[in-house]
Parts: C-alpha cells; structure tokens; sequence
C-alpha cells in the first residue's frame, strides 16, 4: 500500500511502500515507518488511547486522531456525516494520503504549531471564577448540571475542529469551536459567581454571532461534544436577554 | 546543536502532570517565580489517561458513612503489604478530603450523588467506597482545572522542552539542561531549587498501558545525578488492559460489578480471592487471570473476558461511558452486548526516587513527587485511586518545601554544563548506526518476560544478560536523521538511554529481593519473608558507575503487621 506522507514546511510528499497490517491504525503506521524506514518522519503523540489529544493529522482528506484511525476506515466508501476536507496531494490509488492538520502553521511533516489554537482559547480566560464564600466542602452540584457541563468538558483540546470549520478559515479573530464551548461550559457552572458575564465576552460578530452552523465540529469531534450546541443556546440566551425575556 | 540563552527561575519544575501542576501552583502562590518545563505540551501529559477516580474518606456514600483517614490508611498499608511507611500514608490520607475539595473548588466537575455532593464509587482493596470520580475521564478532567489554575497565575511555560540532564555541583542541583523541540536548541536552566515530577517508566515494558512518552527520564536523570532509587522491583500490573493494544479498562468496571470470565463462562475470581473477588488487589487478580490463561482456560489472543452486560446498557452508558468508548474505538465491539477481550499489562511503578515526604532527595535543591518518586505510600502495590491522591497531596508539599528551601543560584555552572552537553549532543546527533528501534523492542520483550507477572532467578539473570548486552549496544546508537527541528529519533535515543538504566535498577532490585510481597511475586520464594525483607530496597551508582544495593527500614506505627488475604 501507498503511503503519501507531507515532508518538511510544506510542498513536499515522499511515498513509502508499506505492507500495512491488520488492525493497524494511522499512529501504528507513523511508528511503523519511523522505526523501520526513515527515522527523520516527525508526529505528535503520546496517550494512544485518544485521551491526549495529540495525534490530530489529515488522512485522505478526513481530519482525524491518527491513535484512533484504523487504515481500513480509511480505504473504505466514504460514510454519512464524514466531513473531507480539501488536500494539497493526489490521493494515492487505494493508498493513503498523510497530511497535517490545516489551519495551523506547521513546524514539520505531520507537526503543527497550535499557538494560534491555544491563543484564542487563554483569551477567554477558561478558569473556574467562583463567587461568594468557599464552602468548607464541596460544592452542592446537581445531577443534571453536573451532566449539561460533562458534555463540553469532554473536549480534550485536539483542535481537530478548528482545522475543520470553514468559520475558522474565514472569520478573523473568530475564537473556534472548542474555545467557545469552553467558555459555555463556564457559563454553565454553578459554582462561577454571578457577577461575571461569560456570554458577553463572545458577544460580537466574530464570536457566537459568526458561527454558520456547518457543525463540522461535531461531526469530526472524536469525544463526541457538540461546540454547535453551546453556540446555538448562548446566541439564544443572548437574544432572549436582549428582547428582555 | 545549541545557543547560548540561559534562563533563570527561582523554582523550576520538569513536568506538566498532575504532580508537577500542583507542586508549580504552590510555589507560584508562595511566591516563588516559577517555570514548568514538559516535553509534551502539559494537557497531552499521562496524567490525562487516568480514568478511575481518586480516594478520599468522605463518607459521602451512604455505605461509608462512618468512614475517616484511619479506614483509608489501613486499607493502603495492608495493600502495600506492609511496605508503605506509615508516616507518609497517614499524611496522604488525612489530606486527602482536602486535595480533593480544593480541585472541586477549583473547578473540576466531579461526578455527583443525588444530594449534589461529590459521587463516591467501590474501588479495589477498599473497604468501602471512597473513590471520587469525573465518569471515567478523572485524571482529564483534574489536569484540565489545574492547567487552567497553572496557566492564570503567570506560570512561565516551556512546552516541548525536553530535559537531558541535571546540573549538580557541591552536593547541590543548579538547574538543568532542556532541549527545545520544536527549534532543536540546547538551553541552560539556572534555578534556586528544581522538582523532578516526570512520570512512570511503563515503556521499558511490553504490554504497557502507560502512555506512550512514560519513558523514566526524571529518574534516569536523578539517578545518574547521585540520588537513590527505592523499591524498584515493585511493578504494579493491572488485571483488565484491552487485548492488543494493552488500553486500561479501569478498575471503574468491576467497581460497578463486572465480572471477570474464563472460557468455560467460569467468574474464576471466587477461587483466588473468596472475599473480595473481582475486587482484589490488583496483583492478585493479575495473576489469577494469568493462571487461567496458563491453565489453558484463556481465549484466543491470551486473554479472558471482562463481562460488563448483566450491569445493563443505562449503567454502562451512564457511569462508564468511557471504557464502552475505549472498546468501541480499538476493539470495535459494543461492551452493551459483547464482553470485552482482557489481559494484565504493566501499569504503574510504585517504586522512583527515594524522597522523604517533603520530597527531599538527598541533594540539595532537588525534589521529586509524583510517579517518578517514591515516598513510599503505595509500598508492594498500589491502590486504584491512591496515585492521583499522591500527586496533589505530595505536590502542594513538595511546591512549598521547594519555595522554602531554595539554594543560591550558579549560572556559571550551567553555562559549563551547558557546553558540554552541547558537545555530547553534536556528536550523537552526527552519528550513524544502529538505531534506537531494535534495542527498543529488545529491551521492551526482555523487561516483560523476565521482570514481569511471575519472576524466578534464573529468568531473571538470563534477562539482566541481556540488558547489560544491550547496555553495551546502546554506546554506538545513532539518531539517523539530519534534520534538528523537531528531531524526534534524538528525543528516542535519549529516552532509550534513559529507559535501560532505569531497567537495571529493576532488574538488579528484583534479584535482591528473595521472597514475595505483593507486585513482586517470585515463584521460586513464594513466601512472604517479613524477618528478612520488611525493608526497603535502595539501590544507587556509588562511584557514578556501578550501582550498589543497600536496604532501609520501614516506618511503622499506625497499623501492627499482619499476615491477611483477601
Ligand atoms: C491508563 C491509566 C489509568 C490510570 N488511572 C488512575 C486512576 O483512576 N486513579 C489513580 O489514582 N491513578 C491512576 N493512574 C495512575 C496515574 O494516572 C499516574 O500515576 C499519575 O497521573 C502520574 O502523574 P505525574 O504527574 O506523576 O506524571 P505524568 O502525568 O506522567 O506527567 C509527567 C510529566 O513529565 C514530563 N516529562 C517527562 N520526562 C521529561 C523530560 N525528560 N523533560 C521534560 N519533561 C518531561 C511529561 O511531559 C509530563 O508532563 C492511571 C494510570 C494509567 C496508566
Ligand atoms: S471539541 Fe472535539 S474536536 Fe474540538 S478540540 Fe475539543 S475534542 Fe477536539
Ligand atoms: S495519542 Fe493521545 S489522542 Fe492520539
């Protein structure tokens, strides 16, 4: 099998020639190939277990956790709901094509440098800003509110959807999917005093408001959480206030 | 290879964990001007694997309602079989409602009880329940909340700074030396007091379920700078990693009520452990699933089943979504309706650096907390949720001894170190020949096969053969690649460097210790030998050479030793 994999800053492609295992996955074959054929290859990783959020590359066009990929979903008939994005190599003919993720300036062959990812995310300030007096124990939290604020803490920053929203390629200053889910996840704390107003701070063309609802992002997320909902219900809950609801 | 920037910082810390975090938090907060340093950006550190959950005896269960400290620290010293010092785990348990109640105060969403306190769930070798948990994402969720507590204090950051050595002169550590990744620089690191907070070694082992980038710098580098490791031959396995790819499958599972199945559909646990079958210690159920597979009552691949489905698809979805996750994304299996296929794999190391509970290591100025240390409070085997317990309780002590004991700066000397190291680097950087990847694999099978589940003498002075050979193999490593930035094959060859001599400290400790406690498990000394070996192993390179062996003693007091089973 072909493997096409991005060398150096950009432009360049070299092709291995792989016999490529069952039950492989995309990060098996980078080890694979940085083991027993060339050295040089650069890529992130370190959980393996699509905990980390490390490995996030482009494969055949599909963003993706190269820990969490198998080369067979890759090699198969395209499925419902998977978003491809635009590659800057012809796909080799059954083989498959290695790319870094976009939208971020990269360092070297598969590495990316996320500054720009984790600019937008320290701008909204994501940290607990409790109000009132620390109880001696913890906090009383609701079931419920418990499980709303799970649904977006479950992002482990891989910025797979970043590379994803055509918002993000398109809107400058837009903070991304998973920096507004972050700062809704805030929002939703009980804990966070009331004096703070998390939803004004994205409150503007290139924050909530430039969102298209493409909801690549929860297409491609591979923890499963919706950015596009978050947004969705604080545009709602802006809107709601502003006709004084 | 390198320029010249010296930087300085009163406190400086190597690792980006939970340990790390919570130590540069403190002495941020003490005041100290404090830097981090990680060779992986700090989120993408193990500390985010762990799923489980983390002990305290807060009684909020309503079958622990009268639990306290005193349950807790009698449930973590028979667990260590003995080994754990007293001391140290009554600190760790007295405050360890508190490390929990301040992340909570921090932010971390917790799972919760139906009165809206912190959920508490069953654990292995607890009494009772007393572990807290976010679903089965705990150490993600924990290491978000002190990341975002680290990151709005003004902690400097050095991400993907990889440290290759420590800079020690008159008995007292100067700082370090880094490697930038991402530009392939060499940079000195002057400090007042520096914390190693590095991590485990899983990765000198097969069938791992560390991350990938648990590779023993830290203790390498404390080692090789003169300090003691301890109790190295303690090697925690865990009973349910996924066949395979050896991802954990958290103990979580089998404290909702999984069972543990052999290819006759027996629950085999009954057998070894009467009590508290599924729910043993680690060790314990580690080696009965390894009987049943030798016993021929595995399945194929060598493993048995972890059967999840009598618990219910709404139990499964709502308390373990997680592990259903994990088996739908590398088993492609649905633990709804299959079992999922599991086998023991290396996971934890109780032993490390020997530090005193203020995390002193012997030479001034530097520190070590976390899985790279050894205090002791996990002893011949660690308890589930004991370990991210540790890395906060011990990491707010060891932050603040840190700030207070901090020693006058010497840049010179690492400006000296520095050039040396760049020297050192240059010439393994131009060199050509046998790479890192084979001597890897060699190491990774002999560790597994030798020093693993069942231990005997003659395996394992056949294995240390073969690690001395690879030791003298490993002198002519190449990096292979002429490109610096981001030089990954140089990062592997360190860390390889790093990974054997860690190896032969367990290697060497494992002979040492004739008789069986806990983890270590020899079949040759079956026994228990408390007349003999109720002592630590503390094994360190005397002459800067060959390491030697000596022993210390427990520290008892709280709990009486006794022979118990489970
Ligand atoms: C899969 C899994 C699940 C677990 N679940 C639980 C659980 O439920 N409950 C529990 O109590 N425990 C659990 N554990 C154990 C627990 O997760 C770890 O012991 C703990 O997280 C270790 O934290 P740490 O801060 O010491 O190290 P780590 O989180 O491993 O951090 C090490 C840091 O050191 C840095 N570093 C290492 N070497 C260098 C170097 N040379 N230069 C610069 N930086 C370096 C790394 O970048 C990283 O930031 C689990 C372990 C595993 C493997
Ligand atoms: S929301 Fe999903 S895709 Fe986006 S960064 Fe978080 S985990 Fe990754
Ligand atoms: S290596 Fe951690 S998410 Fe892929």
């Amino acid at each position: 099998m072909i493997i096409r994999i991005h060398r150096g800053k950009g432009g360049k492609y070299d092709d291995f020639d792989i016999e490529a295992a069952e039950g492989m996955t995309v990060l098996d074959l980078l080890f694979y190939i940085q083991e027993n054929v060339d050295p040089s290859l650069a890529f992130r990783y370190s959980c393996r277990g699509a905990a980390c959020g490390s490995c996030a590359v482009l494969a055949n066009g599909l963003p993706v956790l190269a820990c969490k990929t198998p080369l067979s979903k890759l090699t198969k008939p395209a499925e419902n709901g998977q978003v491809f994005l635009p590659v800057s190599a012809e796909i080799p003919g059954g083989g498959i094509l290695l790319e870094p993720a976009p939208y971020l300036p990269v360092i070297r062959d598969l590495v990316v440098d996320w500054e720009p990812f984790f600019e937008k995310y320290r701008k909204l300030e994501p940290v607990l800003k409790a109000g009132g007096e620390t109880p001696e124990k913890e906090y009383i939290v609701g079931h419920d509110e418990s499980r709303e604020m799970e649904k977006y803490t479950n992002c482990i920053l891989c910025a797979l959807c970043w590379s994803a929203c055509p918002i993000v390629a398109g809107v400058e200053g837009y903070p991304g999917p998973a920096a507004l889910a972050k700062l809704f996840r805030f929002y939703l704390d009980p804990r966070e005093s009331g004096d703070i107003d998390r939803l004004s701070i994205a409150d503007n063309e290139s924050g909530w408001w430039a969102c298209d609802f493409y909801t690549n992002c929860k297409k491609v997320c591979p923890k499963g959480v919706p950015p596009n909902v978050a947004i969705g219900r604080a545009r709602k809950l802006l809107k709601d206030k502003e006709e004084g609801k | 290879m390198g320029n010249k920037d010296l930087y300085r910082h009163d406190v400086i810390v190597v690792g980006g964990g939970l340990a790390g975090l919570r130590a540069a938090v403190e002495a941020c907060d003490r005041g100290a001007d404090t830097a981090v340093l990680s060779k992986v950006y700090p989120l993408r550190s193990h500390s985010v694997a762990a799923q489980g959950g983390i002990n305290a005896a807060l009684g909020n269960s309503p079958a622990a309602k009268d639990d306290n400290w005193e349950k807790h620290a009698f449930d973590t010293i028979k667990g260590s079989v003995y080994l754990a010092d007293q001391d140290a785990v009554e600190i760790l348990c007295r405050e360890a409602p508190g490390a929990v109640f301040e992340l909570e105060h921090w932010g971390t969403v917790f799972s919760r009880d139906d009165h809206g306190r912190l959920a508490q769930r069953p654990f292995g070798g607890a009494d009772v329940p007393r572990t807290c948990y976010a679903a089965d994402r705990t150490g993600h969720n924990l290491l978000n909340t002190l990341f975002e507590q680290a990151a709005s204090r003004g902690i400097r950051f050095y991400n993907e700074f990889f440290v290759t050595s420590l800079v020690v002169d008159e008995e007292t550590c100067r700082g370090c030396i880094a490697l930038d990744i991402l530009s392939g620089n060499l940079h000195g690191f002057s400090s007042k007091s520096l914390v190693l907070a590095t991590g485990g070694y899983g990765m000198i082992y097969d069938h791992s379920t560390n991350s990938l980038i648990n590779t023993a710098d830290g203790m390498a580098l404390a080692y090789s700078a003169g300090a003691k490791l301890k109790d190295m031959e303690f090697v925690q396995f865990h009973p349910t990693t996924l066949s395979g790819s050896n991802i954990l499958i958290s103990e979580g599972a089998r404290g909702e009520g999984a069972y543990l199945v052999n290819s006759e559909g027996d629950r085999f646990m009954a057998k070894y452990a009467p009590q508290a079958e599924e729910l043993a210690p680690r060790d314990i159920v580690a080696r009965s699933i390894m009987k049943e597979i030798q016993a021929g009552l595995g399945f194929d691949g060598g493993c048995v089943h972890l059967d999840l489905r009598h618990l219910g698809a709404e139990k499964i979805r709502e308390r373990l979504p997680g592990i259903r996750q994990i088996a739908m994304d590398f088993a492609d299996l649905d633990p709804v309706e299959q079992p999922i296929p599991v086998q023991p794999g290396q996971h934890y190391s109780m032993g490390g650096i020997d530090v005193s509970p203020d995390g002193e290591t012997g030479i001034r100025g530097l520190f070590a907390v976390g899985e790279c240390a050894c205090i002791s409070v996990h002893g011949a085997n660690r308890l589930g949720g004991n370990s991210l317990l540790d890395t906060l309780v011990f990491g707010r002590r060891v932050g603040d001894k840190a700030f207070n004991e901090s020693h006058d700066e010497a840049a010179p000397v690492v400006e000296a170190a520095l050039n040396r190291e760049i020297k050192r680097l240059d010439e393994l950087f131009s060199s050509r020949g046998e790479s890192f990847a084979s001597l890897m694999r060699e190491m990774k099978k002999t560790m597994f096969e030798s020093f693993g589940i069942f231990r005997d003498e003659n395996n394992m002075q056949e294995g240390l053969g073969s690690l001395n050979e690879l030791g003298k193999k490993f002198e002519g490593a190449a990096v292979n690649s002429a490109r610096k930035i981001f030089c990954q094959s140089l990062v592997r060859t360190l860390e390889l460097g790093f990974m054997l001599d860690i190896a032969g400290a367990v290697a060497l400790s494992a002979l040492w210790r004739k008789e069986s406690r806990g983890s270590h498990y020899r079949t040759d000394w079956p026994d228990r030998d408390d007349d003999r070996y109720l002592k630590h192993t503390l094994i360190s390179k005397t002459d800067g050479q060959k390491p030697a062996i000596e022993y210390s003693p427990v520290k008892l007091g709280l709990f009486p030793v006794k022979e118990d089973g489970y």
